[in-house]
């Protein structure tokens, strides 16, 4: 294996990966670039946000001098002028004189520097507006509700497709293809219904929320506590997602097993076992690593809708509060989190890929 | 149990579902094959040729309605085996197959050594050195350079690529190999390269082939005997050396006619009509609705008659010996009448 041609051939391909390597990295941020400013600029409204807010400024600024008693007294020319001075050094302050057009630019660079800045309305628990301390307060409450709901969906689909697959035709196969459109309403959909049947009806789990109120001092009953309200999330999760990914997977897996080295496998009399470990999931492994990977970075957004049937603190609940009023810095900010995560994914599979699949490696096309 | 590598076919059935009806892929054949000989299986697309060899190995697709008949592989019936005691006995160790289309037989993403070695650590339990050994053995007998055991598939050649699934095939050193047309889509010089490997190793080692084919050209170069099958039966048996110059069943003559030749003059036959439906056979002879010479007798299914030369033939015109059926068919009009619903004679 160690021979000097082998060594070389070995030696070309890092060459060519680090190529490769860097072009792709160009090219993604190239994207996360244009995404993040294509973000700036829809959640600016194309500048039109800045309308809304110097009409928000200069209601202020007039409340705050209407309820000024000494100002009362002055006349009517010099109050309209010191509004006027005030309402200016307020935009200038946020930046406001300069054109939206420049100052999209100073956004796109602080995003991309994950300078987040300063929320406009939202606030963390503790009271900050800093974005950062903002989402890093939301994301623990998504990631535990999340990833858990993920990778149980993700492994459950996996090892029962290919107990499927084994069994194509038989009852418990046509049962989950028959039971598969359920999956075309969403979770929360399932949500209502397990919150009316195990919080209203029967009164065993909580109707929402991810711990009891108070919270519990002690560890050990707090993270009961989270499980608790973790059971109706995670249940219409895996209720909303199950029948469709064993289908997709079963299908797949079926699709794989009928590849002529699959048969071949067979003939040579490898047991189901081995053929089911080298040639149905080594080969397709890609495809899964993918499919895996891009479910992970969906858990960055949470899920709104789910977040708010179940009352749930999380990031999806965040940006939907986010948007309603207007705040760009944060709605600014998920976004640019999720685009790194987005691209720096990507670029791993890249990766993966090469080291999974030979052909890949060799820069092979086709085939 | 002796492996001498004789392999007895008596009444072996596949039939599959469909949406039609049960598919007669494979009905009713029987086939012998003694150590060291080769037999080509001989038809046309879709007459289930391929199937038979899915049937012997017993690599069923999931839509099986029948499978059923005997195999007996050394003096032993092995339809009567487990599944797991089949695998592990009979699969590669005795009876190895390549399959058709081998250009995806070979897992594209494990080294070709590797899978060629895999058979080997699975059945024969060698050790590392062993394994390697008898990989370059298996590959030098094919003529692939040995650099290639470290290369992946898509790194091989069409012909390269199908070398290596012989070579995957013989490794394990089993006393029959099905080639399931092993050079069909292959060029021509790669085909007589190939034909003469497998020649070779006949010889040498004693290797049996069942040799599946639409290609009466390469068969005639490897096999002893030939059997021809029409609609999931066979409808002709026999030595080689006597099938290919005299044909004896109507289609198998039609057959040979089809084949191009430099010398010979004469333009090329065809036979009319459209292979018969495998979902709903015709009743009676299954080659009487394409066949000039049928009869009123051809409404009947026709056994398999025995000639005095030891060739089988499924067809009416053989019932009173070889010498009658072929009179008949030399002169159609003379011996038998055509049957009304039949289209009239072509000049032969």
């Amino acid at each position: 294996m160690n021979d000097s041609p082998l060594g070389k051939q070995w030696g070309r391909t890092l060459r060519r990966m680090g190529w490769y390597t860097l072009r792709r990295s160009v090219a993604l941020f190239v994207t996360v670039v244009i995404g993040v400013y294509l973000t700036i600029l829809i959640a600016n409204m194309g500048g039109h946000v800045d309308e809304i807010r110097l009409a928000q400024i200069r209601e202020q600024v007039g409340a705050r001098m209407m309820a000024d008693e000494q100002l009362q007294t002055l006349p009517s020319e010099v109050i309209r002028d010191l509004m006027e001075r005030e309402v200016q050094l307020e935009s200038r302050r946020l930046g406001l004189d300069r054109p939206f057009i420049v100052r999209s630019f100073l956004y796109l660079r602080n995003a991309l520097t994950l300078n987040l800045g300063r929320a406009e309305h939202v606030t963390s628990d503790t009271g900050s507006r800093q974005v950062r301390l903002i989402i890093l307060e939301r994301l623990p409450a998504t990631l535990i509700l999340f990833a858990p709901a993920q990778l149980l969906v993700f492994l459950v689909s996996i090892f029962g497709a290919l107990f499927l697959s084994r069994r194509y035709g038989s009852v418990l196969d046509r049962a989950v293809i028959a039971l598969t459109p359920t999956s075309t309403a969403p979770a929360w959909f399932y949500g209502i219904f397990l919150i009316l049947i195990f919080a209203s009806v029967l009164r065993v789990l909580p109707f929402g929320g991810m711990v009891r109120t108070p919270p519990p001092e002690q560890t050990l009953p707090y993270v009961l506590s989270v499980l608790r309200h973790m059971v109706l999330p995670l249940g219409s999760m895996f209720i909303g997602g199950i029948f469709i990914s064993l289908y997709y997977w079963r299908t797949f897996f079926l699709i794989h097993a009928s590849e002529d080295y699959v048969e071949m496998a067979r003939a040579k009399g490898l047991s189901p076992g081995q053929i089911e470990r080298r040639y149905i999931l080594r080969p397709t492994l890609p495809t899964i690593v993918t499919s895996f990977a891009l479910s992970v970075i969906t858990l960055w957004m949470g899920s709104i809708i789910l977040e708010i049937v179940f009352n749930w603190p999380g990031l999806g609940r965040l940006l939907f509060e986010a948007i309603g009023l207007f705040d760009t810095p944060v709605i600014v900010a998920s976004v640019v989190i999720y685009a790194y995560l987005l691209a720096l994914t990507v670029f791993l599979l890249d990766i993966i890929y090469a080291l999974l699949d030979p052909r890949v490696r060799a820069g092979h096309q086709g085939a | 149990m002796a492996e001498n590598g004789r392999l007895r076919l008596k009444d072996l059935y596949l039939h599959y579902r469909s949406q039609k009806g049960p598919v007669q892929a494979v009905d009713g054949v029987s086939l012998h094959l003694e150590r060291g000989r080769a037999v080509a299986v001989l038809g046309e697309s879709g007459c289930g040729k391929s199937s038979l060899a899915r049937a012997i190995l017993r690599l069923l697709p999931r839509n099986v309605e029948y499978f059923g008949g005997e195999v007996w592989l050394d003096g032993r019936n092995v339809m009567e085996l487990s599944e797991e005691k089949f695998r592990r006995e009979v699969r590669w160790v005795r009876i190895a197959l390549v399959a058709q289309a081998a250009m995806n037989a070979l897992n594209p993403v494990v080294r070709v050594g590797k899978q060629v070695a895999e058979a080997l650590r699975v059945h024969r339990q060698m050790t590392g050195k062993q394994v390697r050994r008898r990989v370059r053995d298996v590959f030098r007998q094919l003529e692939v350079p040995e650099d290639f055991i470290d290369s992946y598939p898509f790194e091989l050649s069409g012909g390269m690529r199908q070398r290596a699934v012989i070579a995957m095939a013989l490794a394990a050193g089993p006393r029959i190999v099905i080639l399931d047309e092993p050079t069909s889509a292959l060029d021509l010089l790669t085909q007589a390269n190939i034909m003469n490997a497998l020649k070779r190793i006949k010889e040498e080692q004693g290797t049996s082939f069942i040799f599946i084919t639409h290609d009466v050209g390469t068969s005639s170069e490897l096999a002893d005997e030939v059997a021809v099958m029409y609609a999931g039966q066979v409808v002709e048996v026999g030595r080689a050396d006597r099938f290919f110059p005299d044909p004896l069943h109507p289609y198998s003559r039609k057959l040979m006619a089809s084949v191009p030749r430099l010398h010979g003059g004469g333009g090329l036959e065809f036979i009319p009509g459209q292979p018969p439906s495998l979902v709903d056979p015709p009743e009676g002879c299954r080659f009487m609705p394409r066949c000039q010479f049928s009869f009123e007798k051809c409404r009947e299914a026709p056994p398999l008659f025995h000639t005095d030369d030891g060739r089988g033939v499924r067809c009416w015109l053989y019932e009173q010996g070889c010498e009658a059926g072929l009179a008949a068919q030399r002169e159609p009009t003379a011996a038998v009448e055509p049957m009304d619903d039949t289209p009239p004679p072509e000049d032969a």
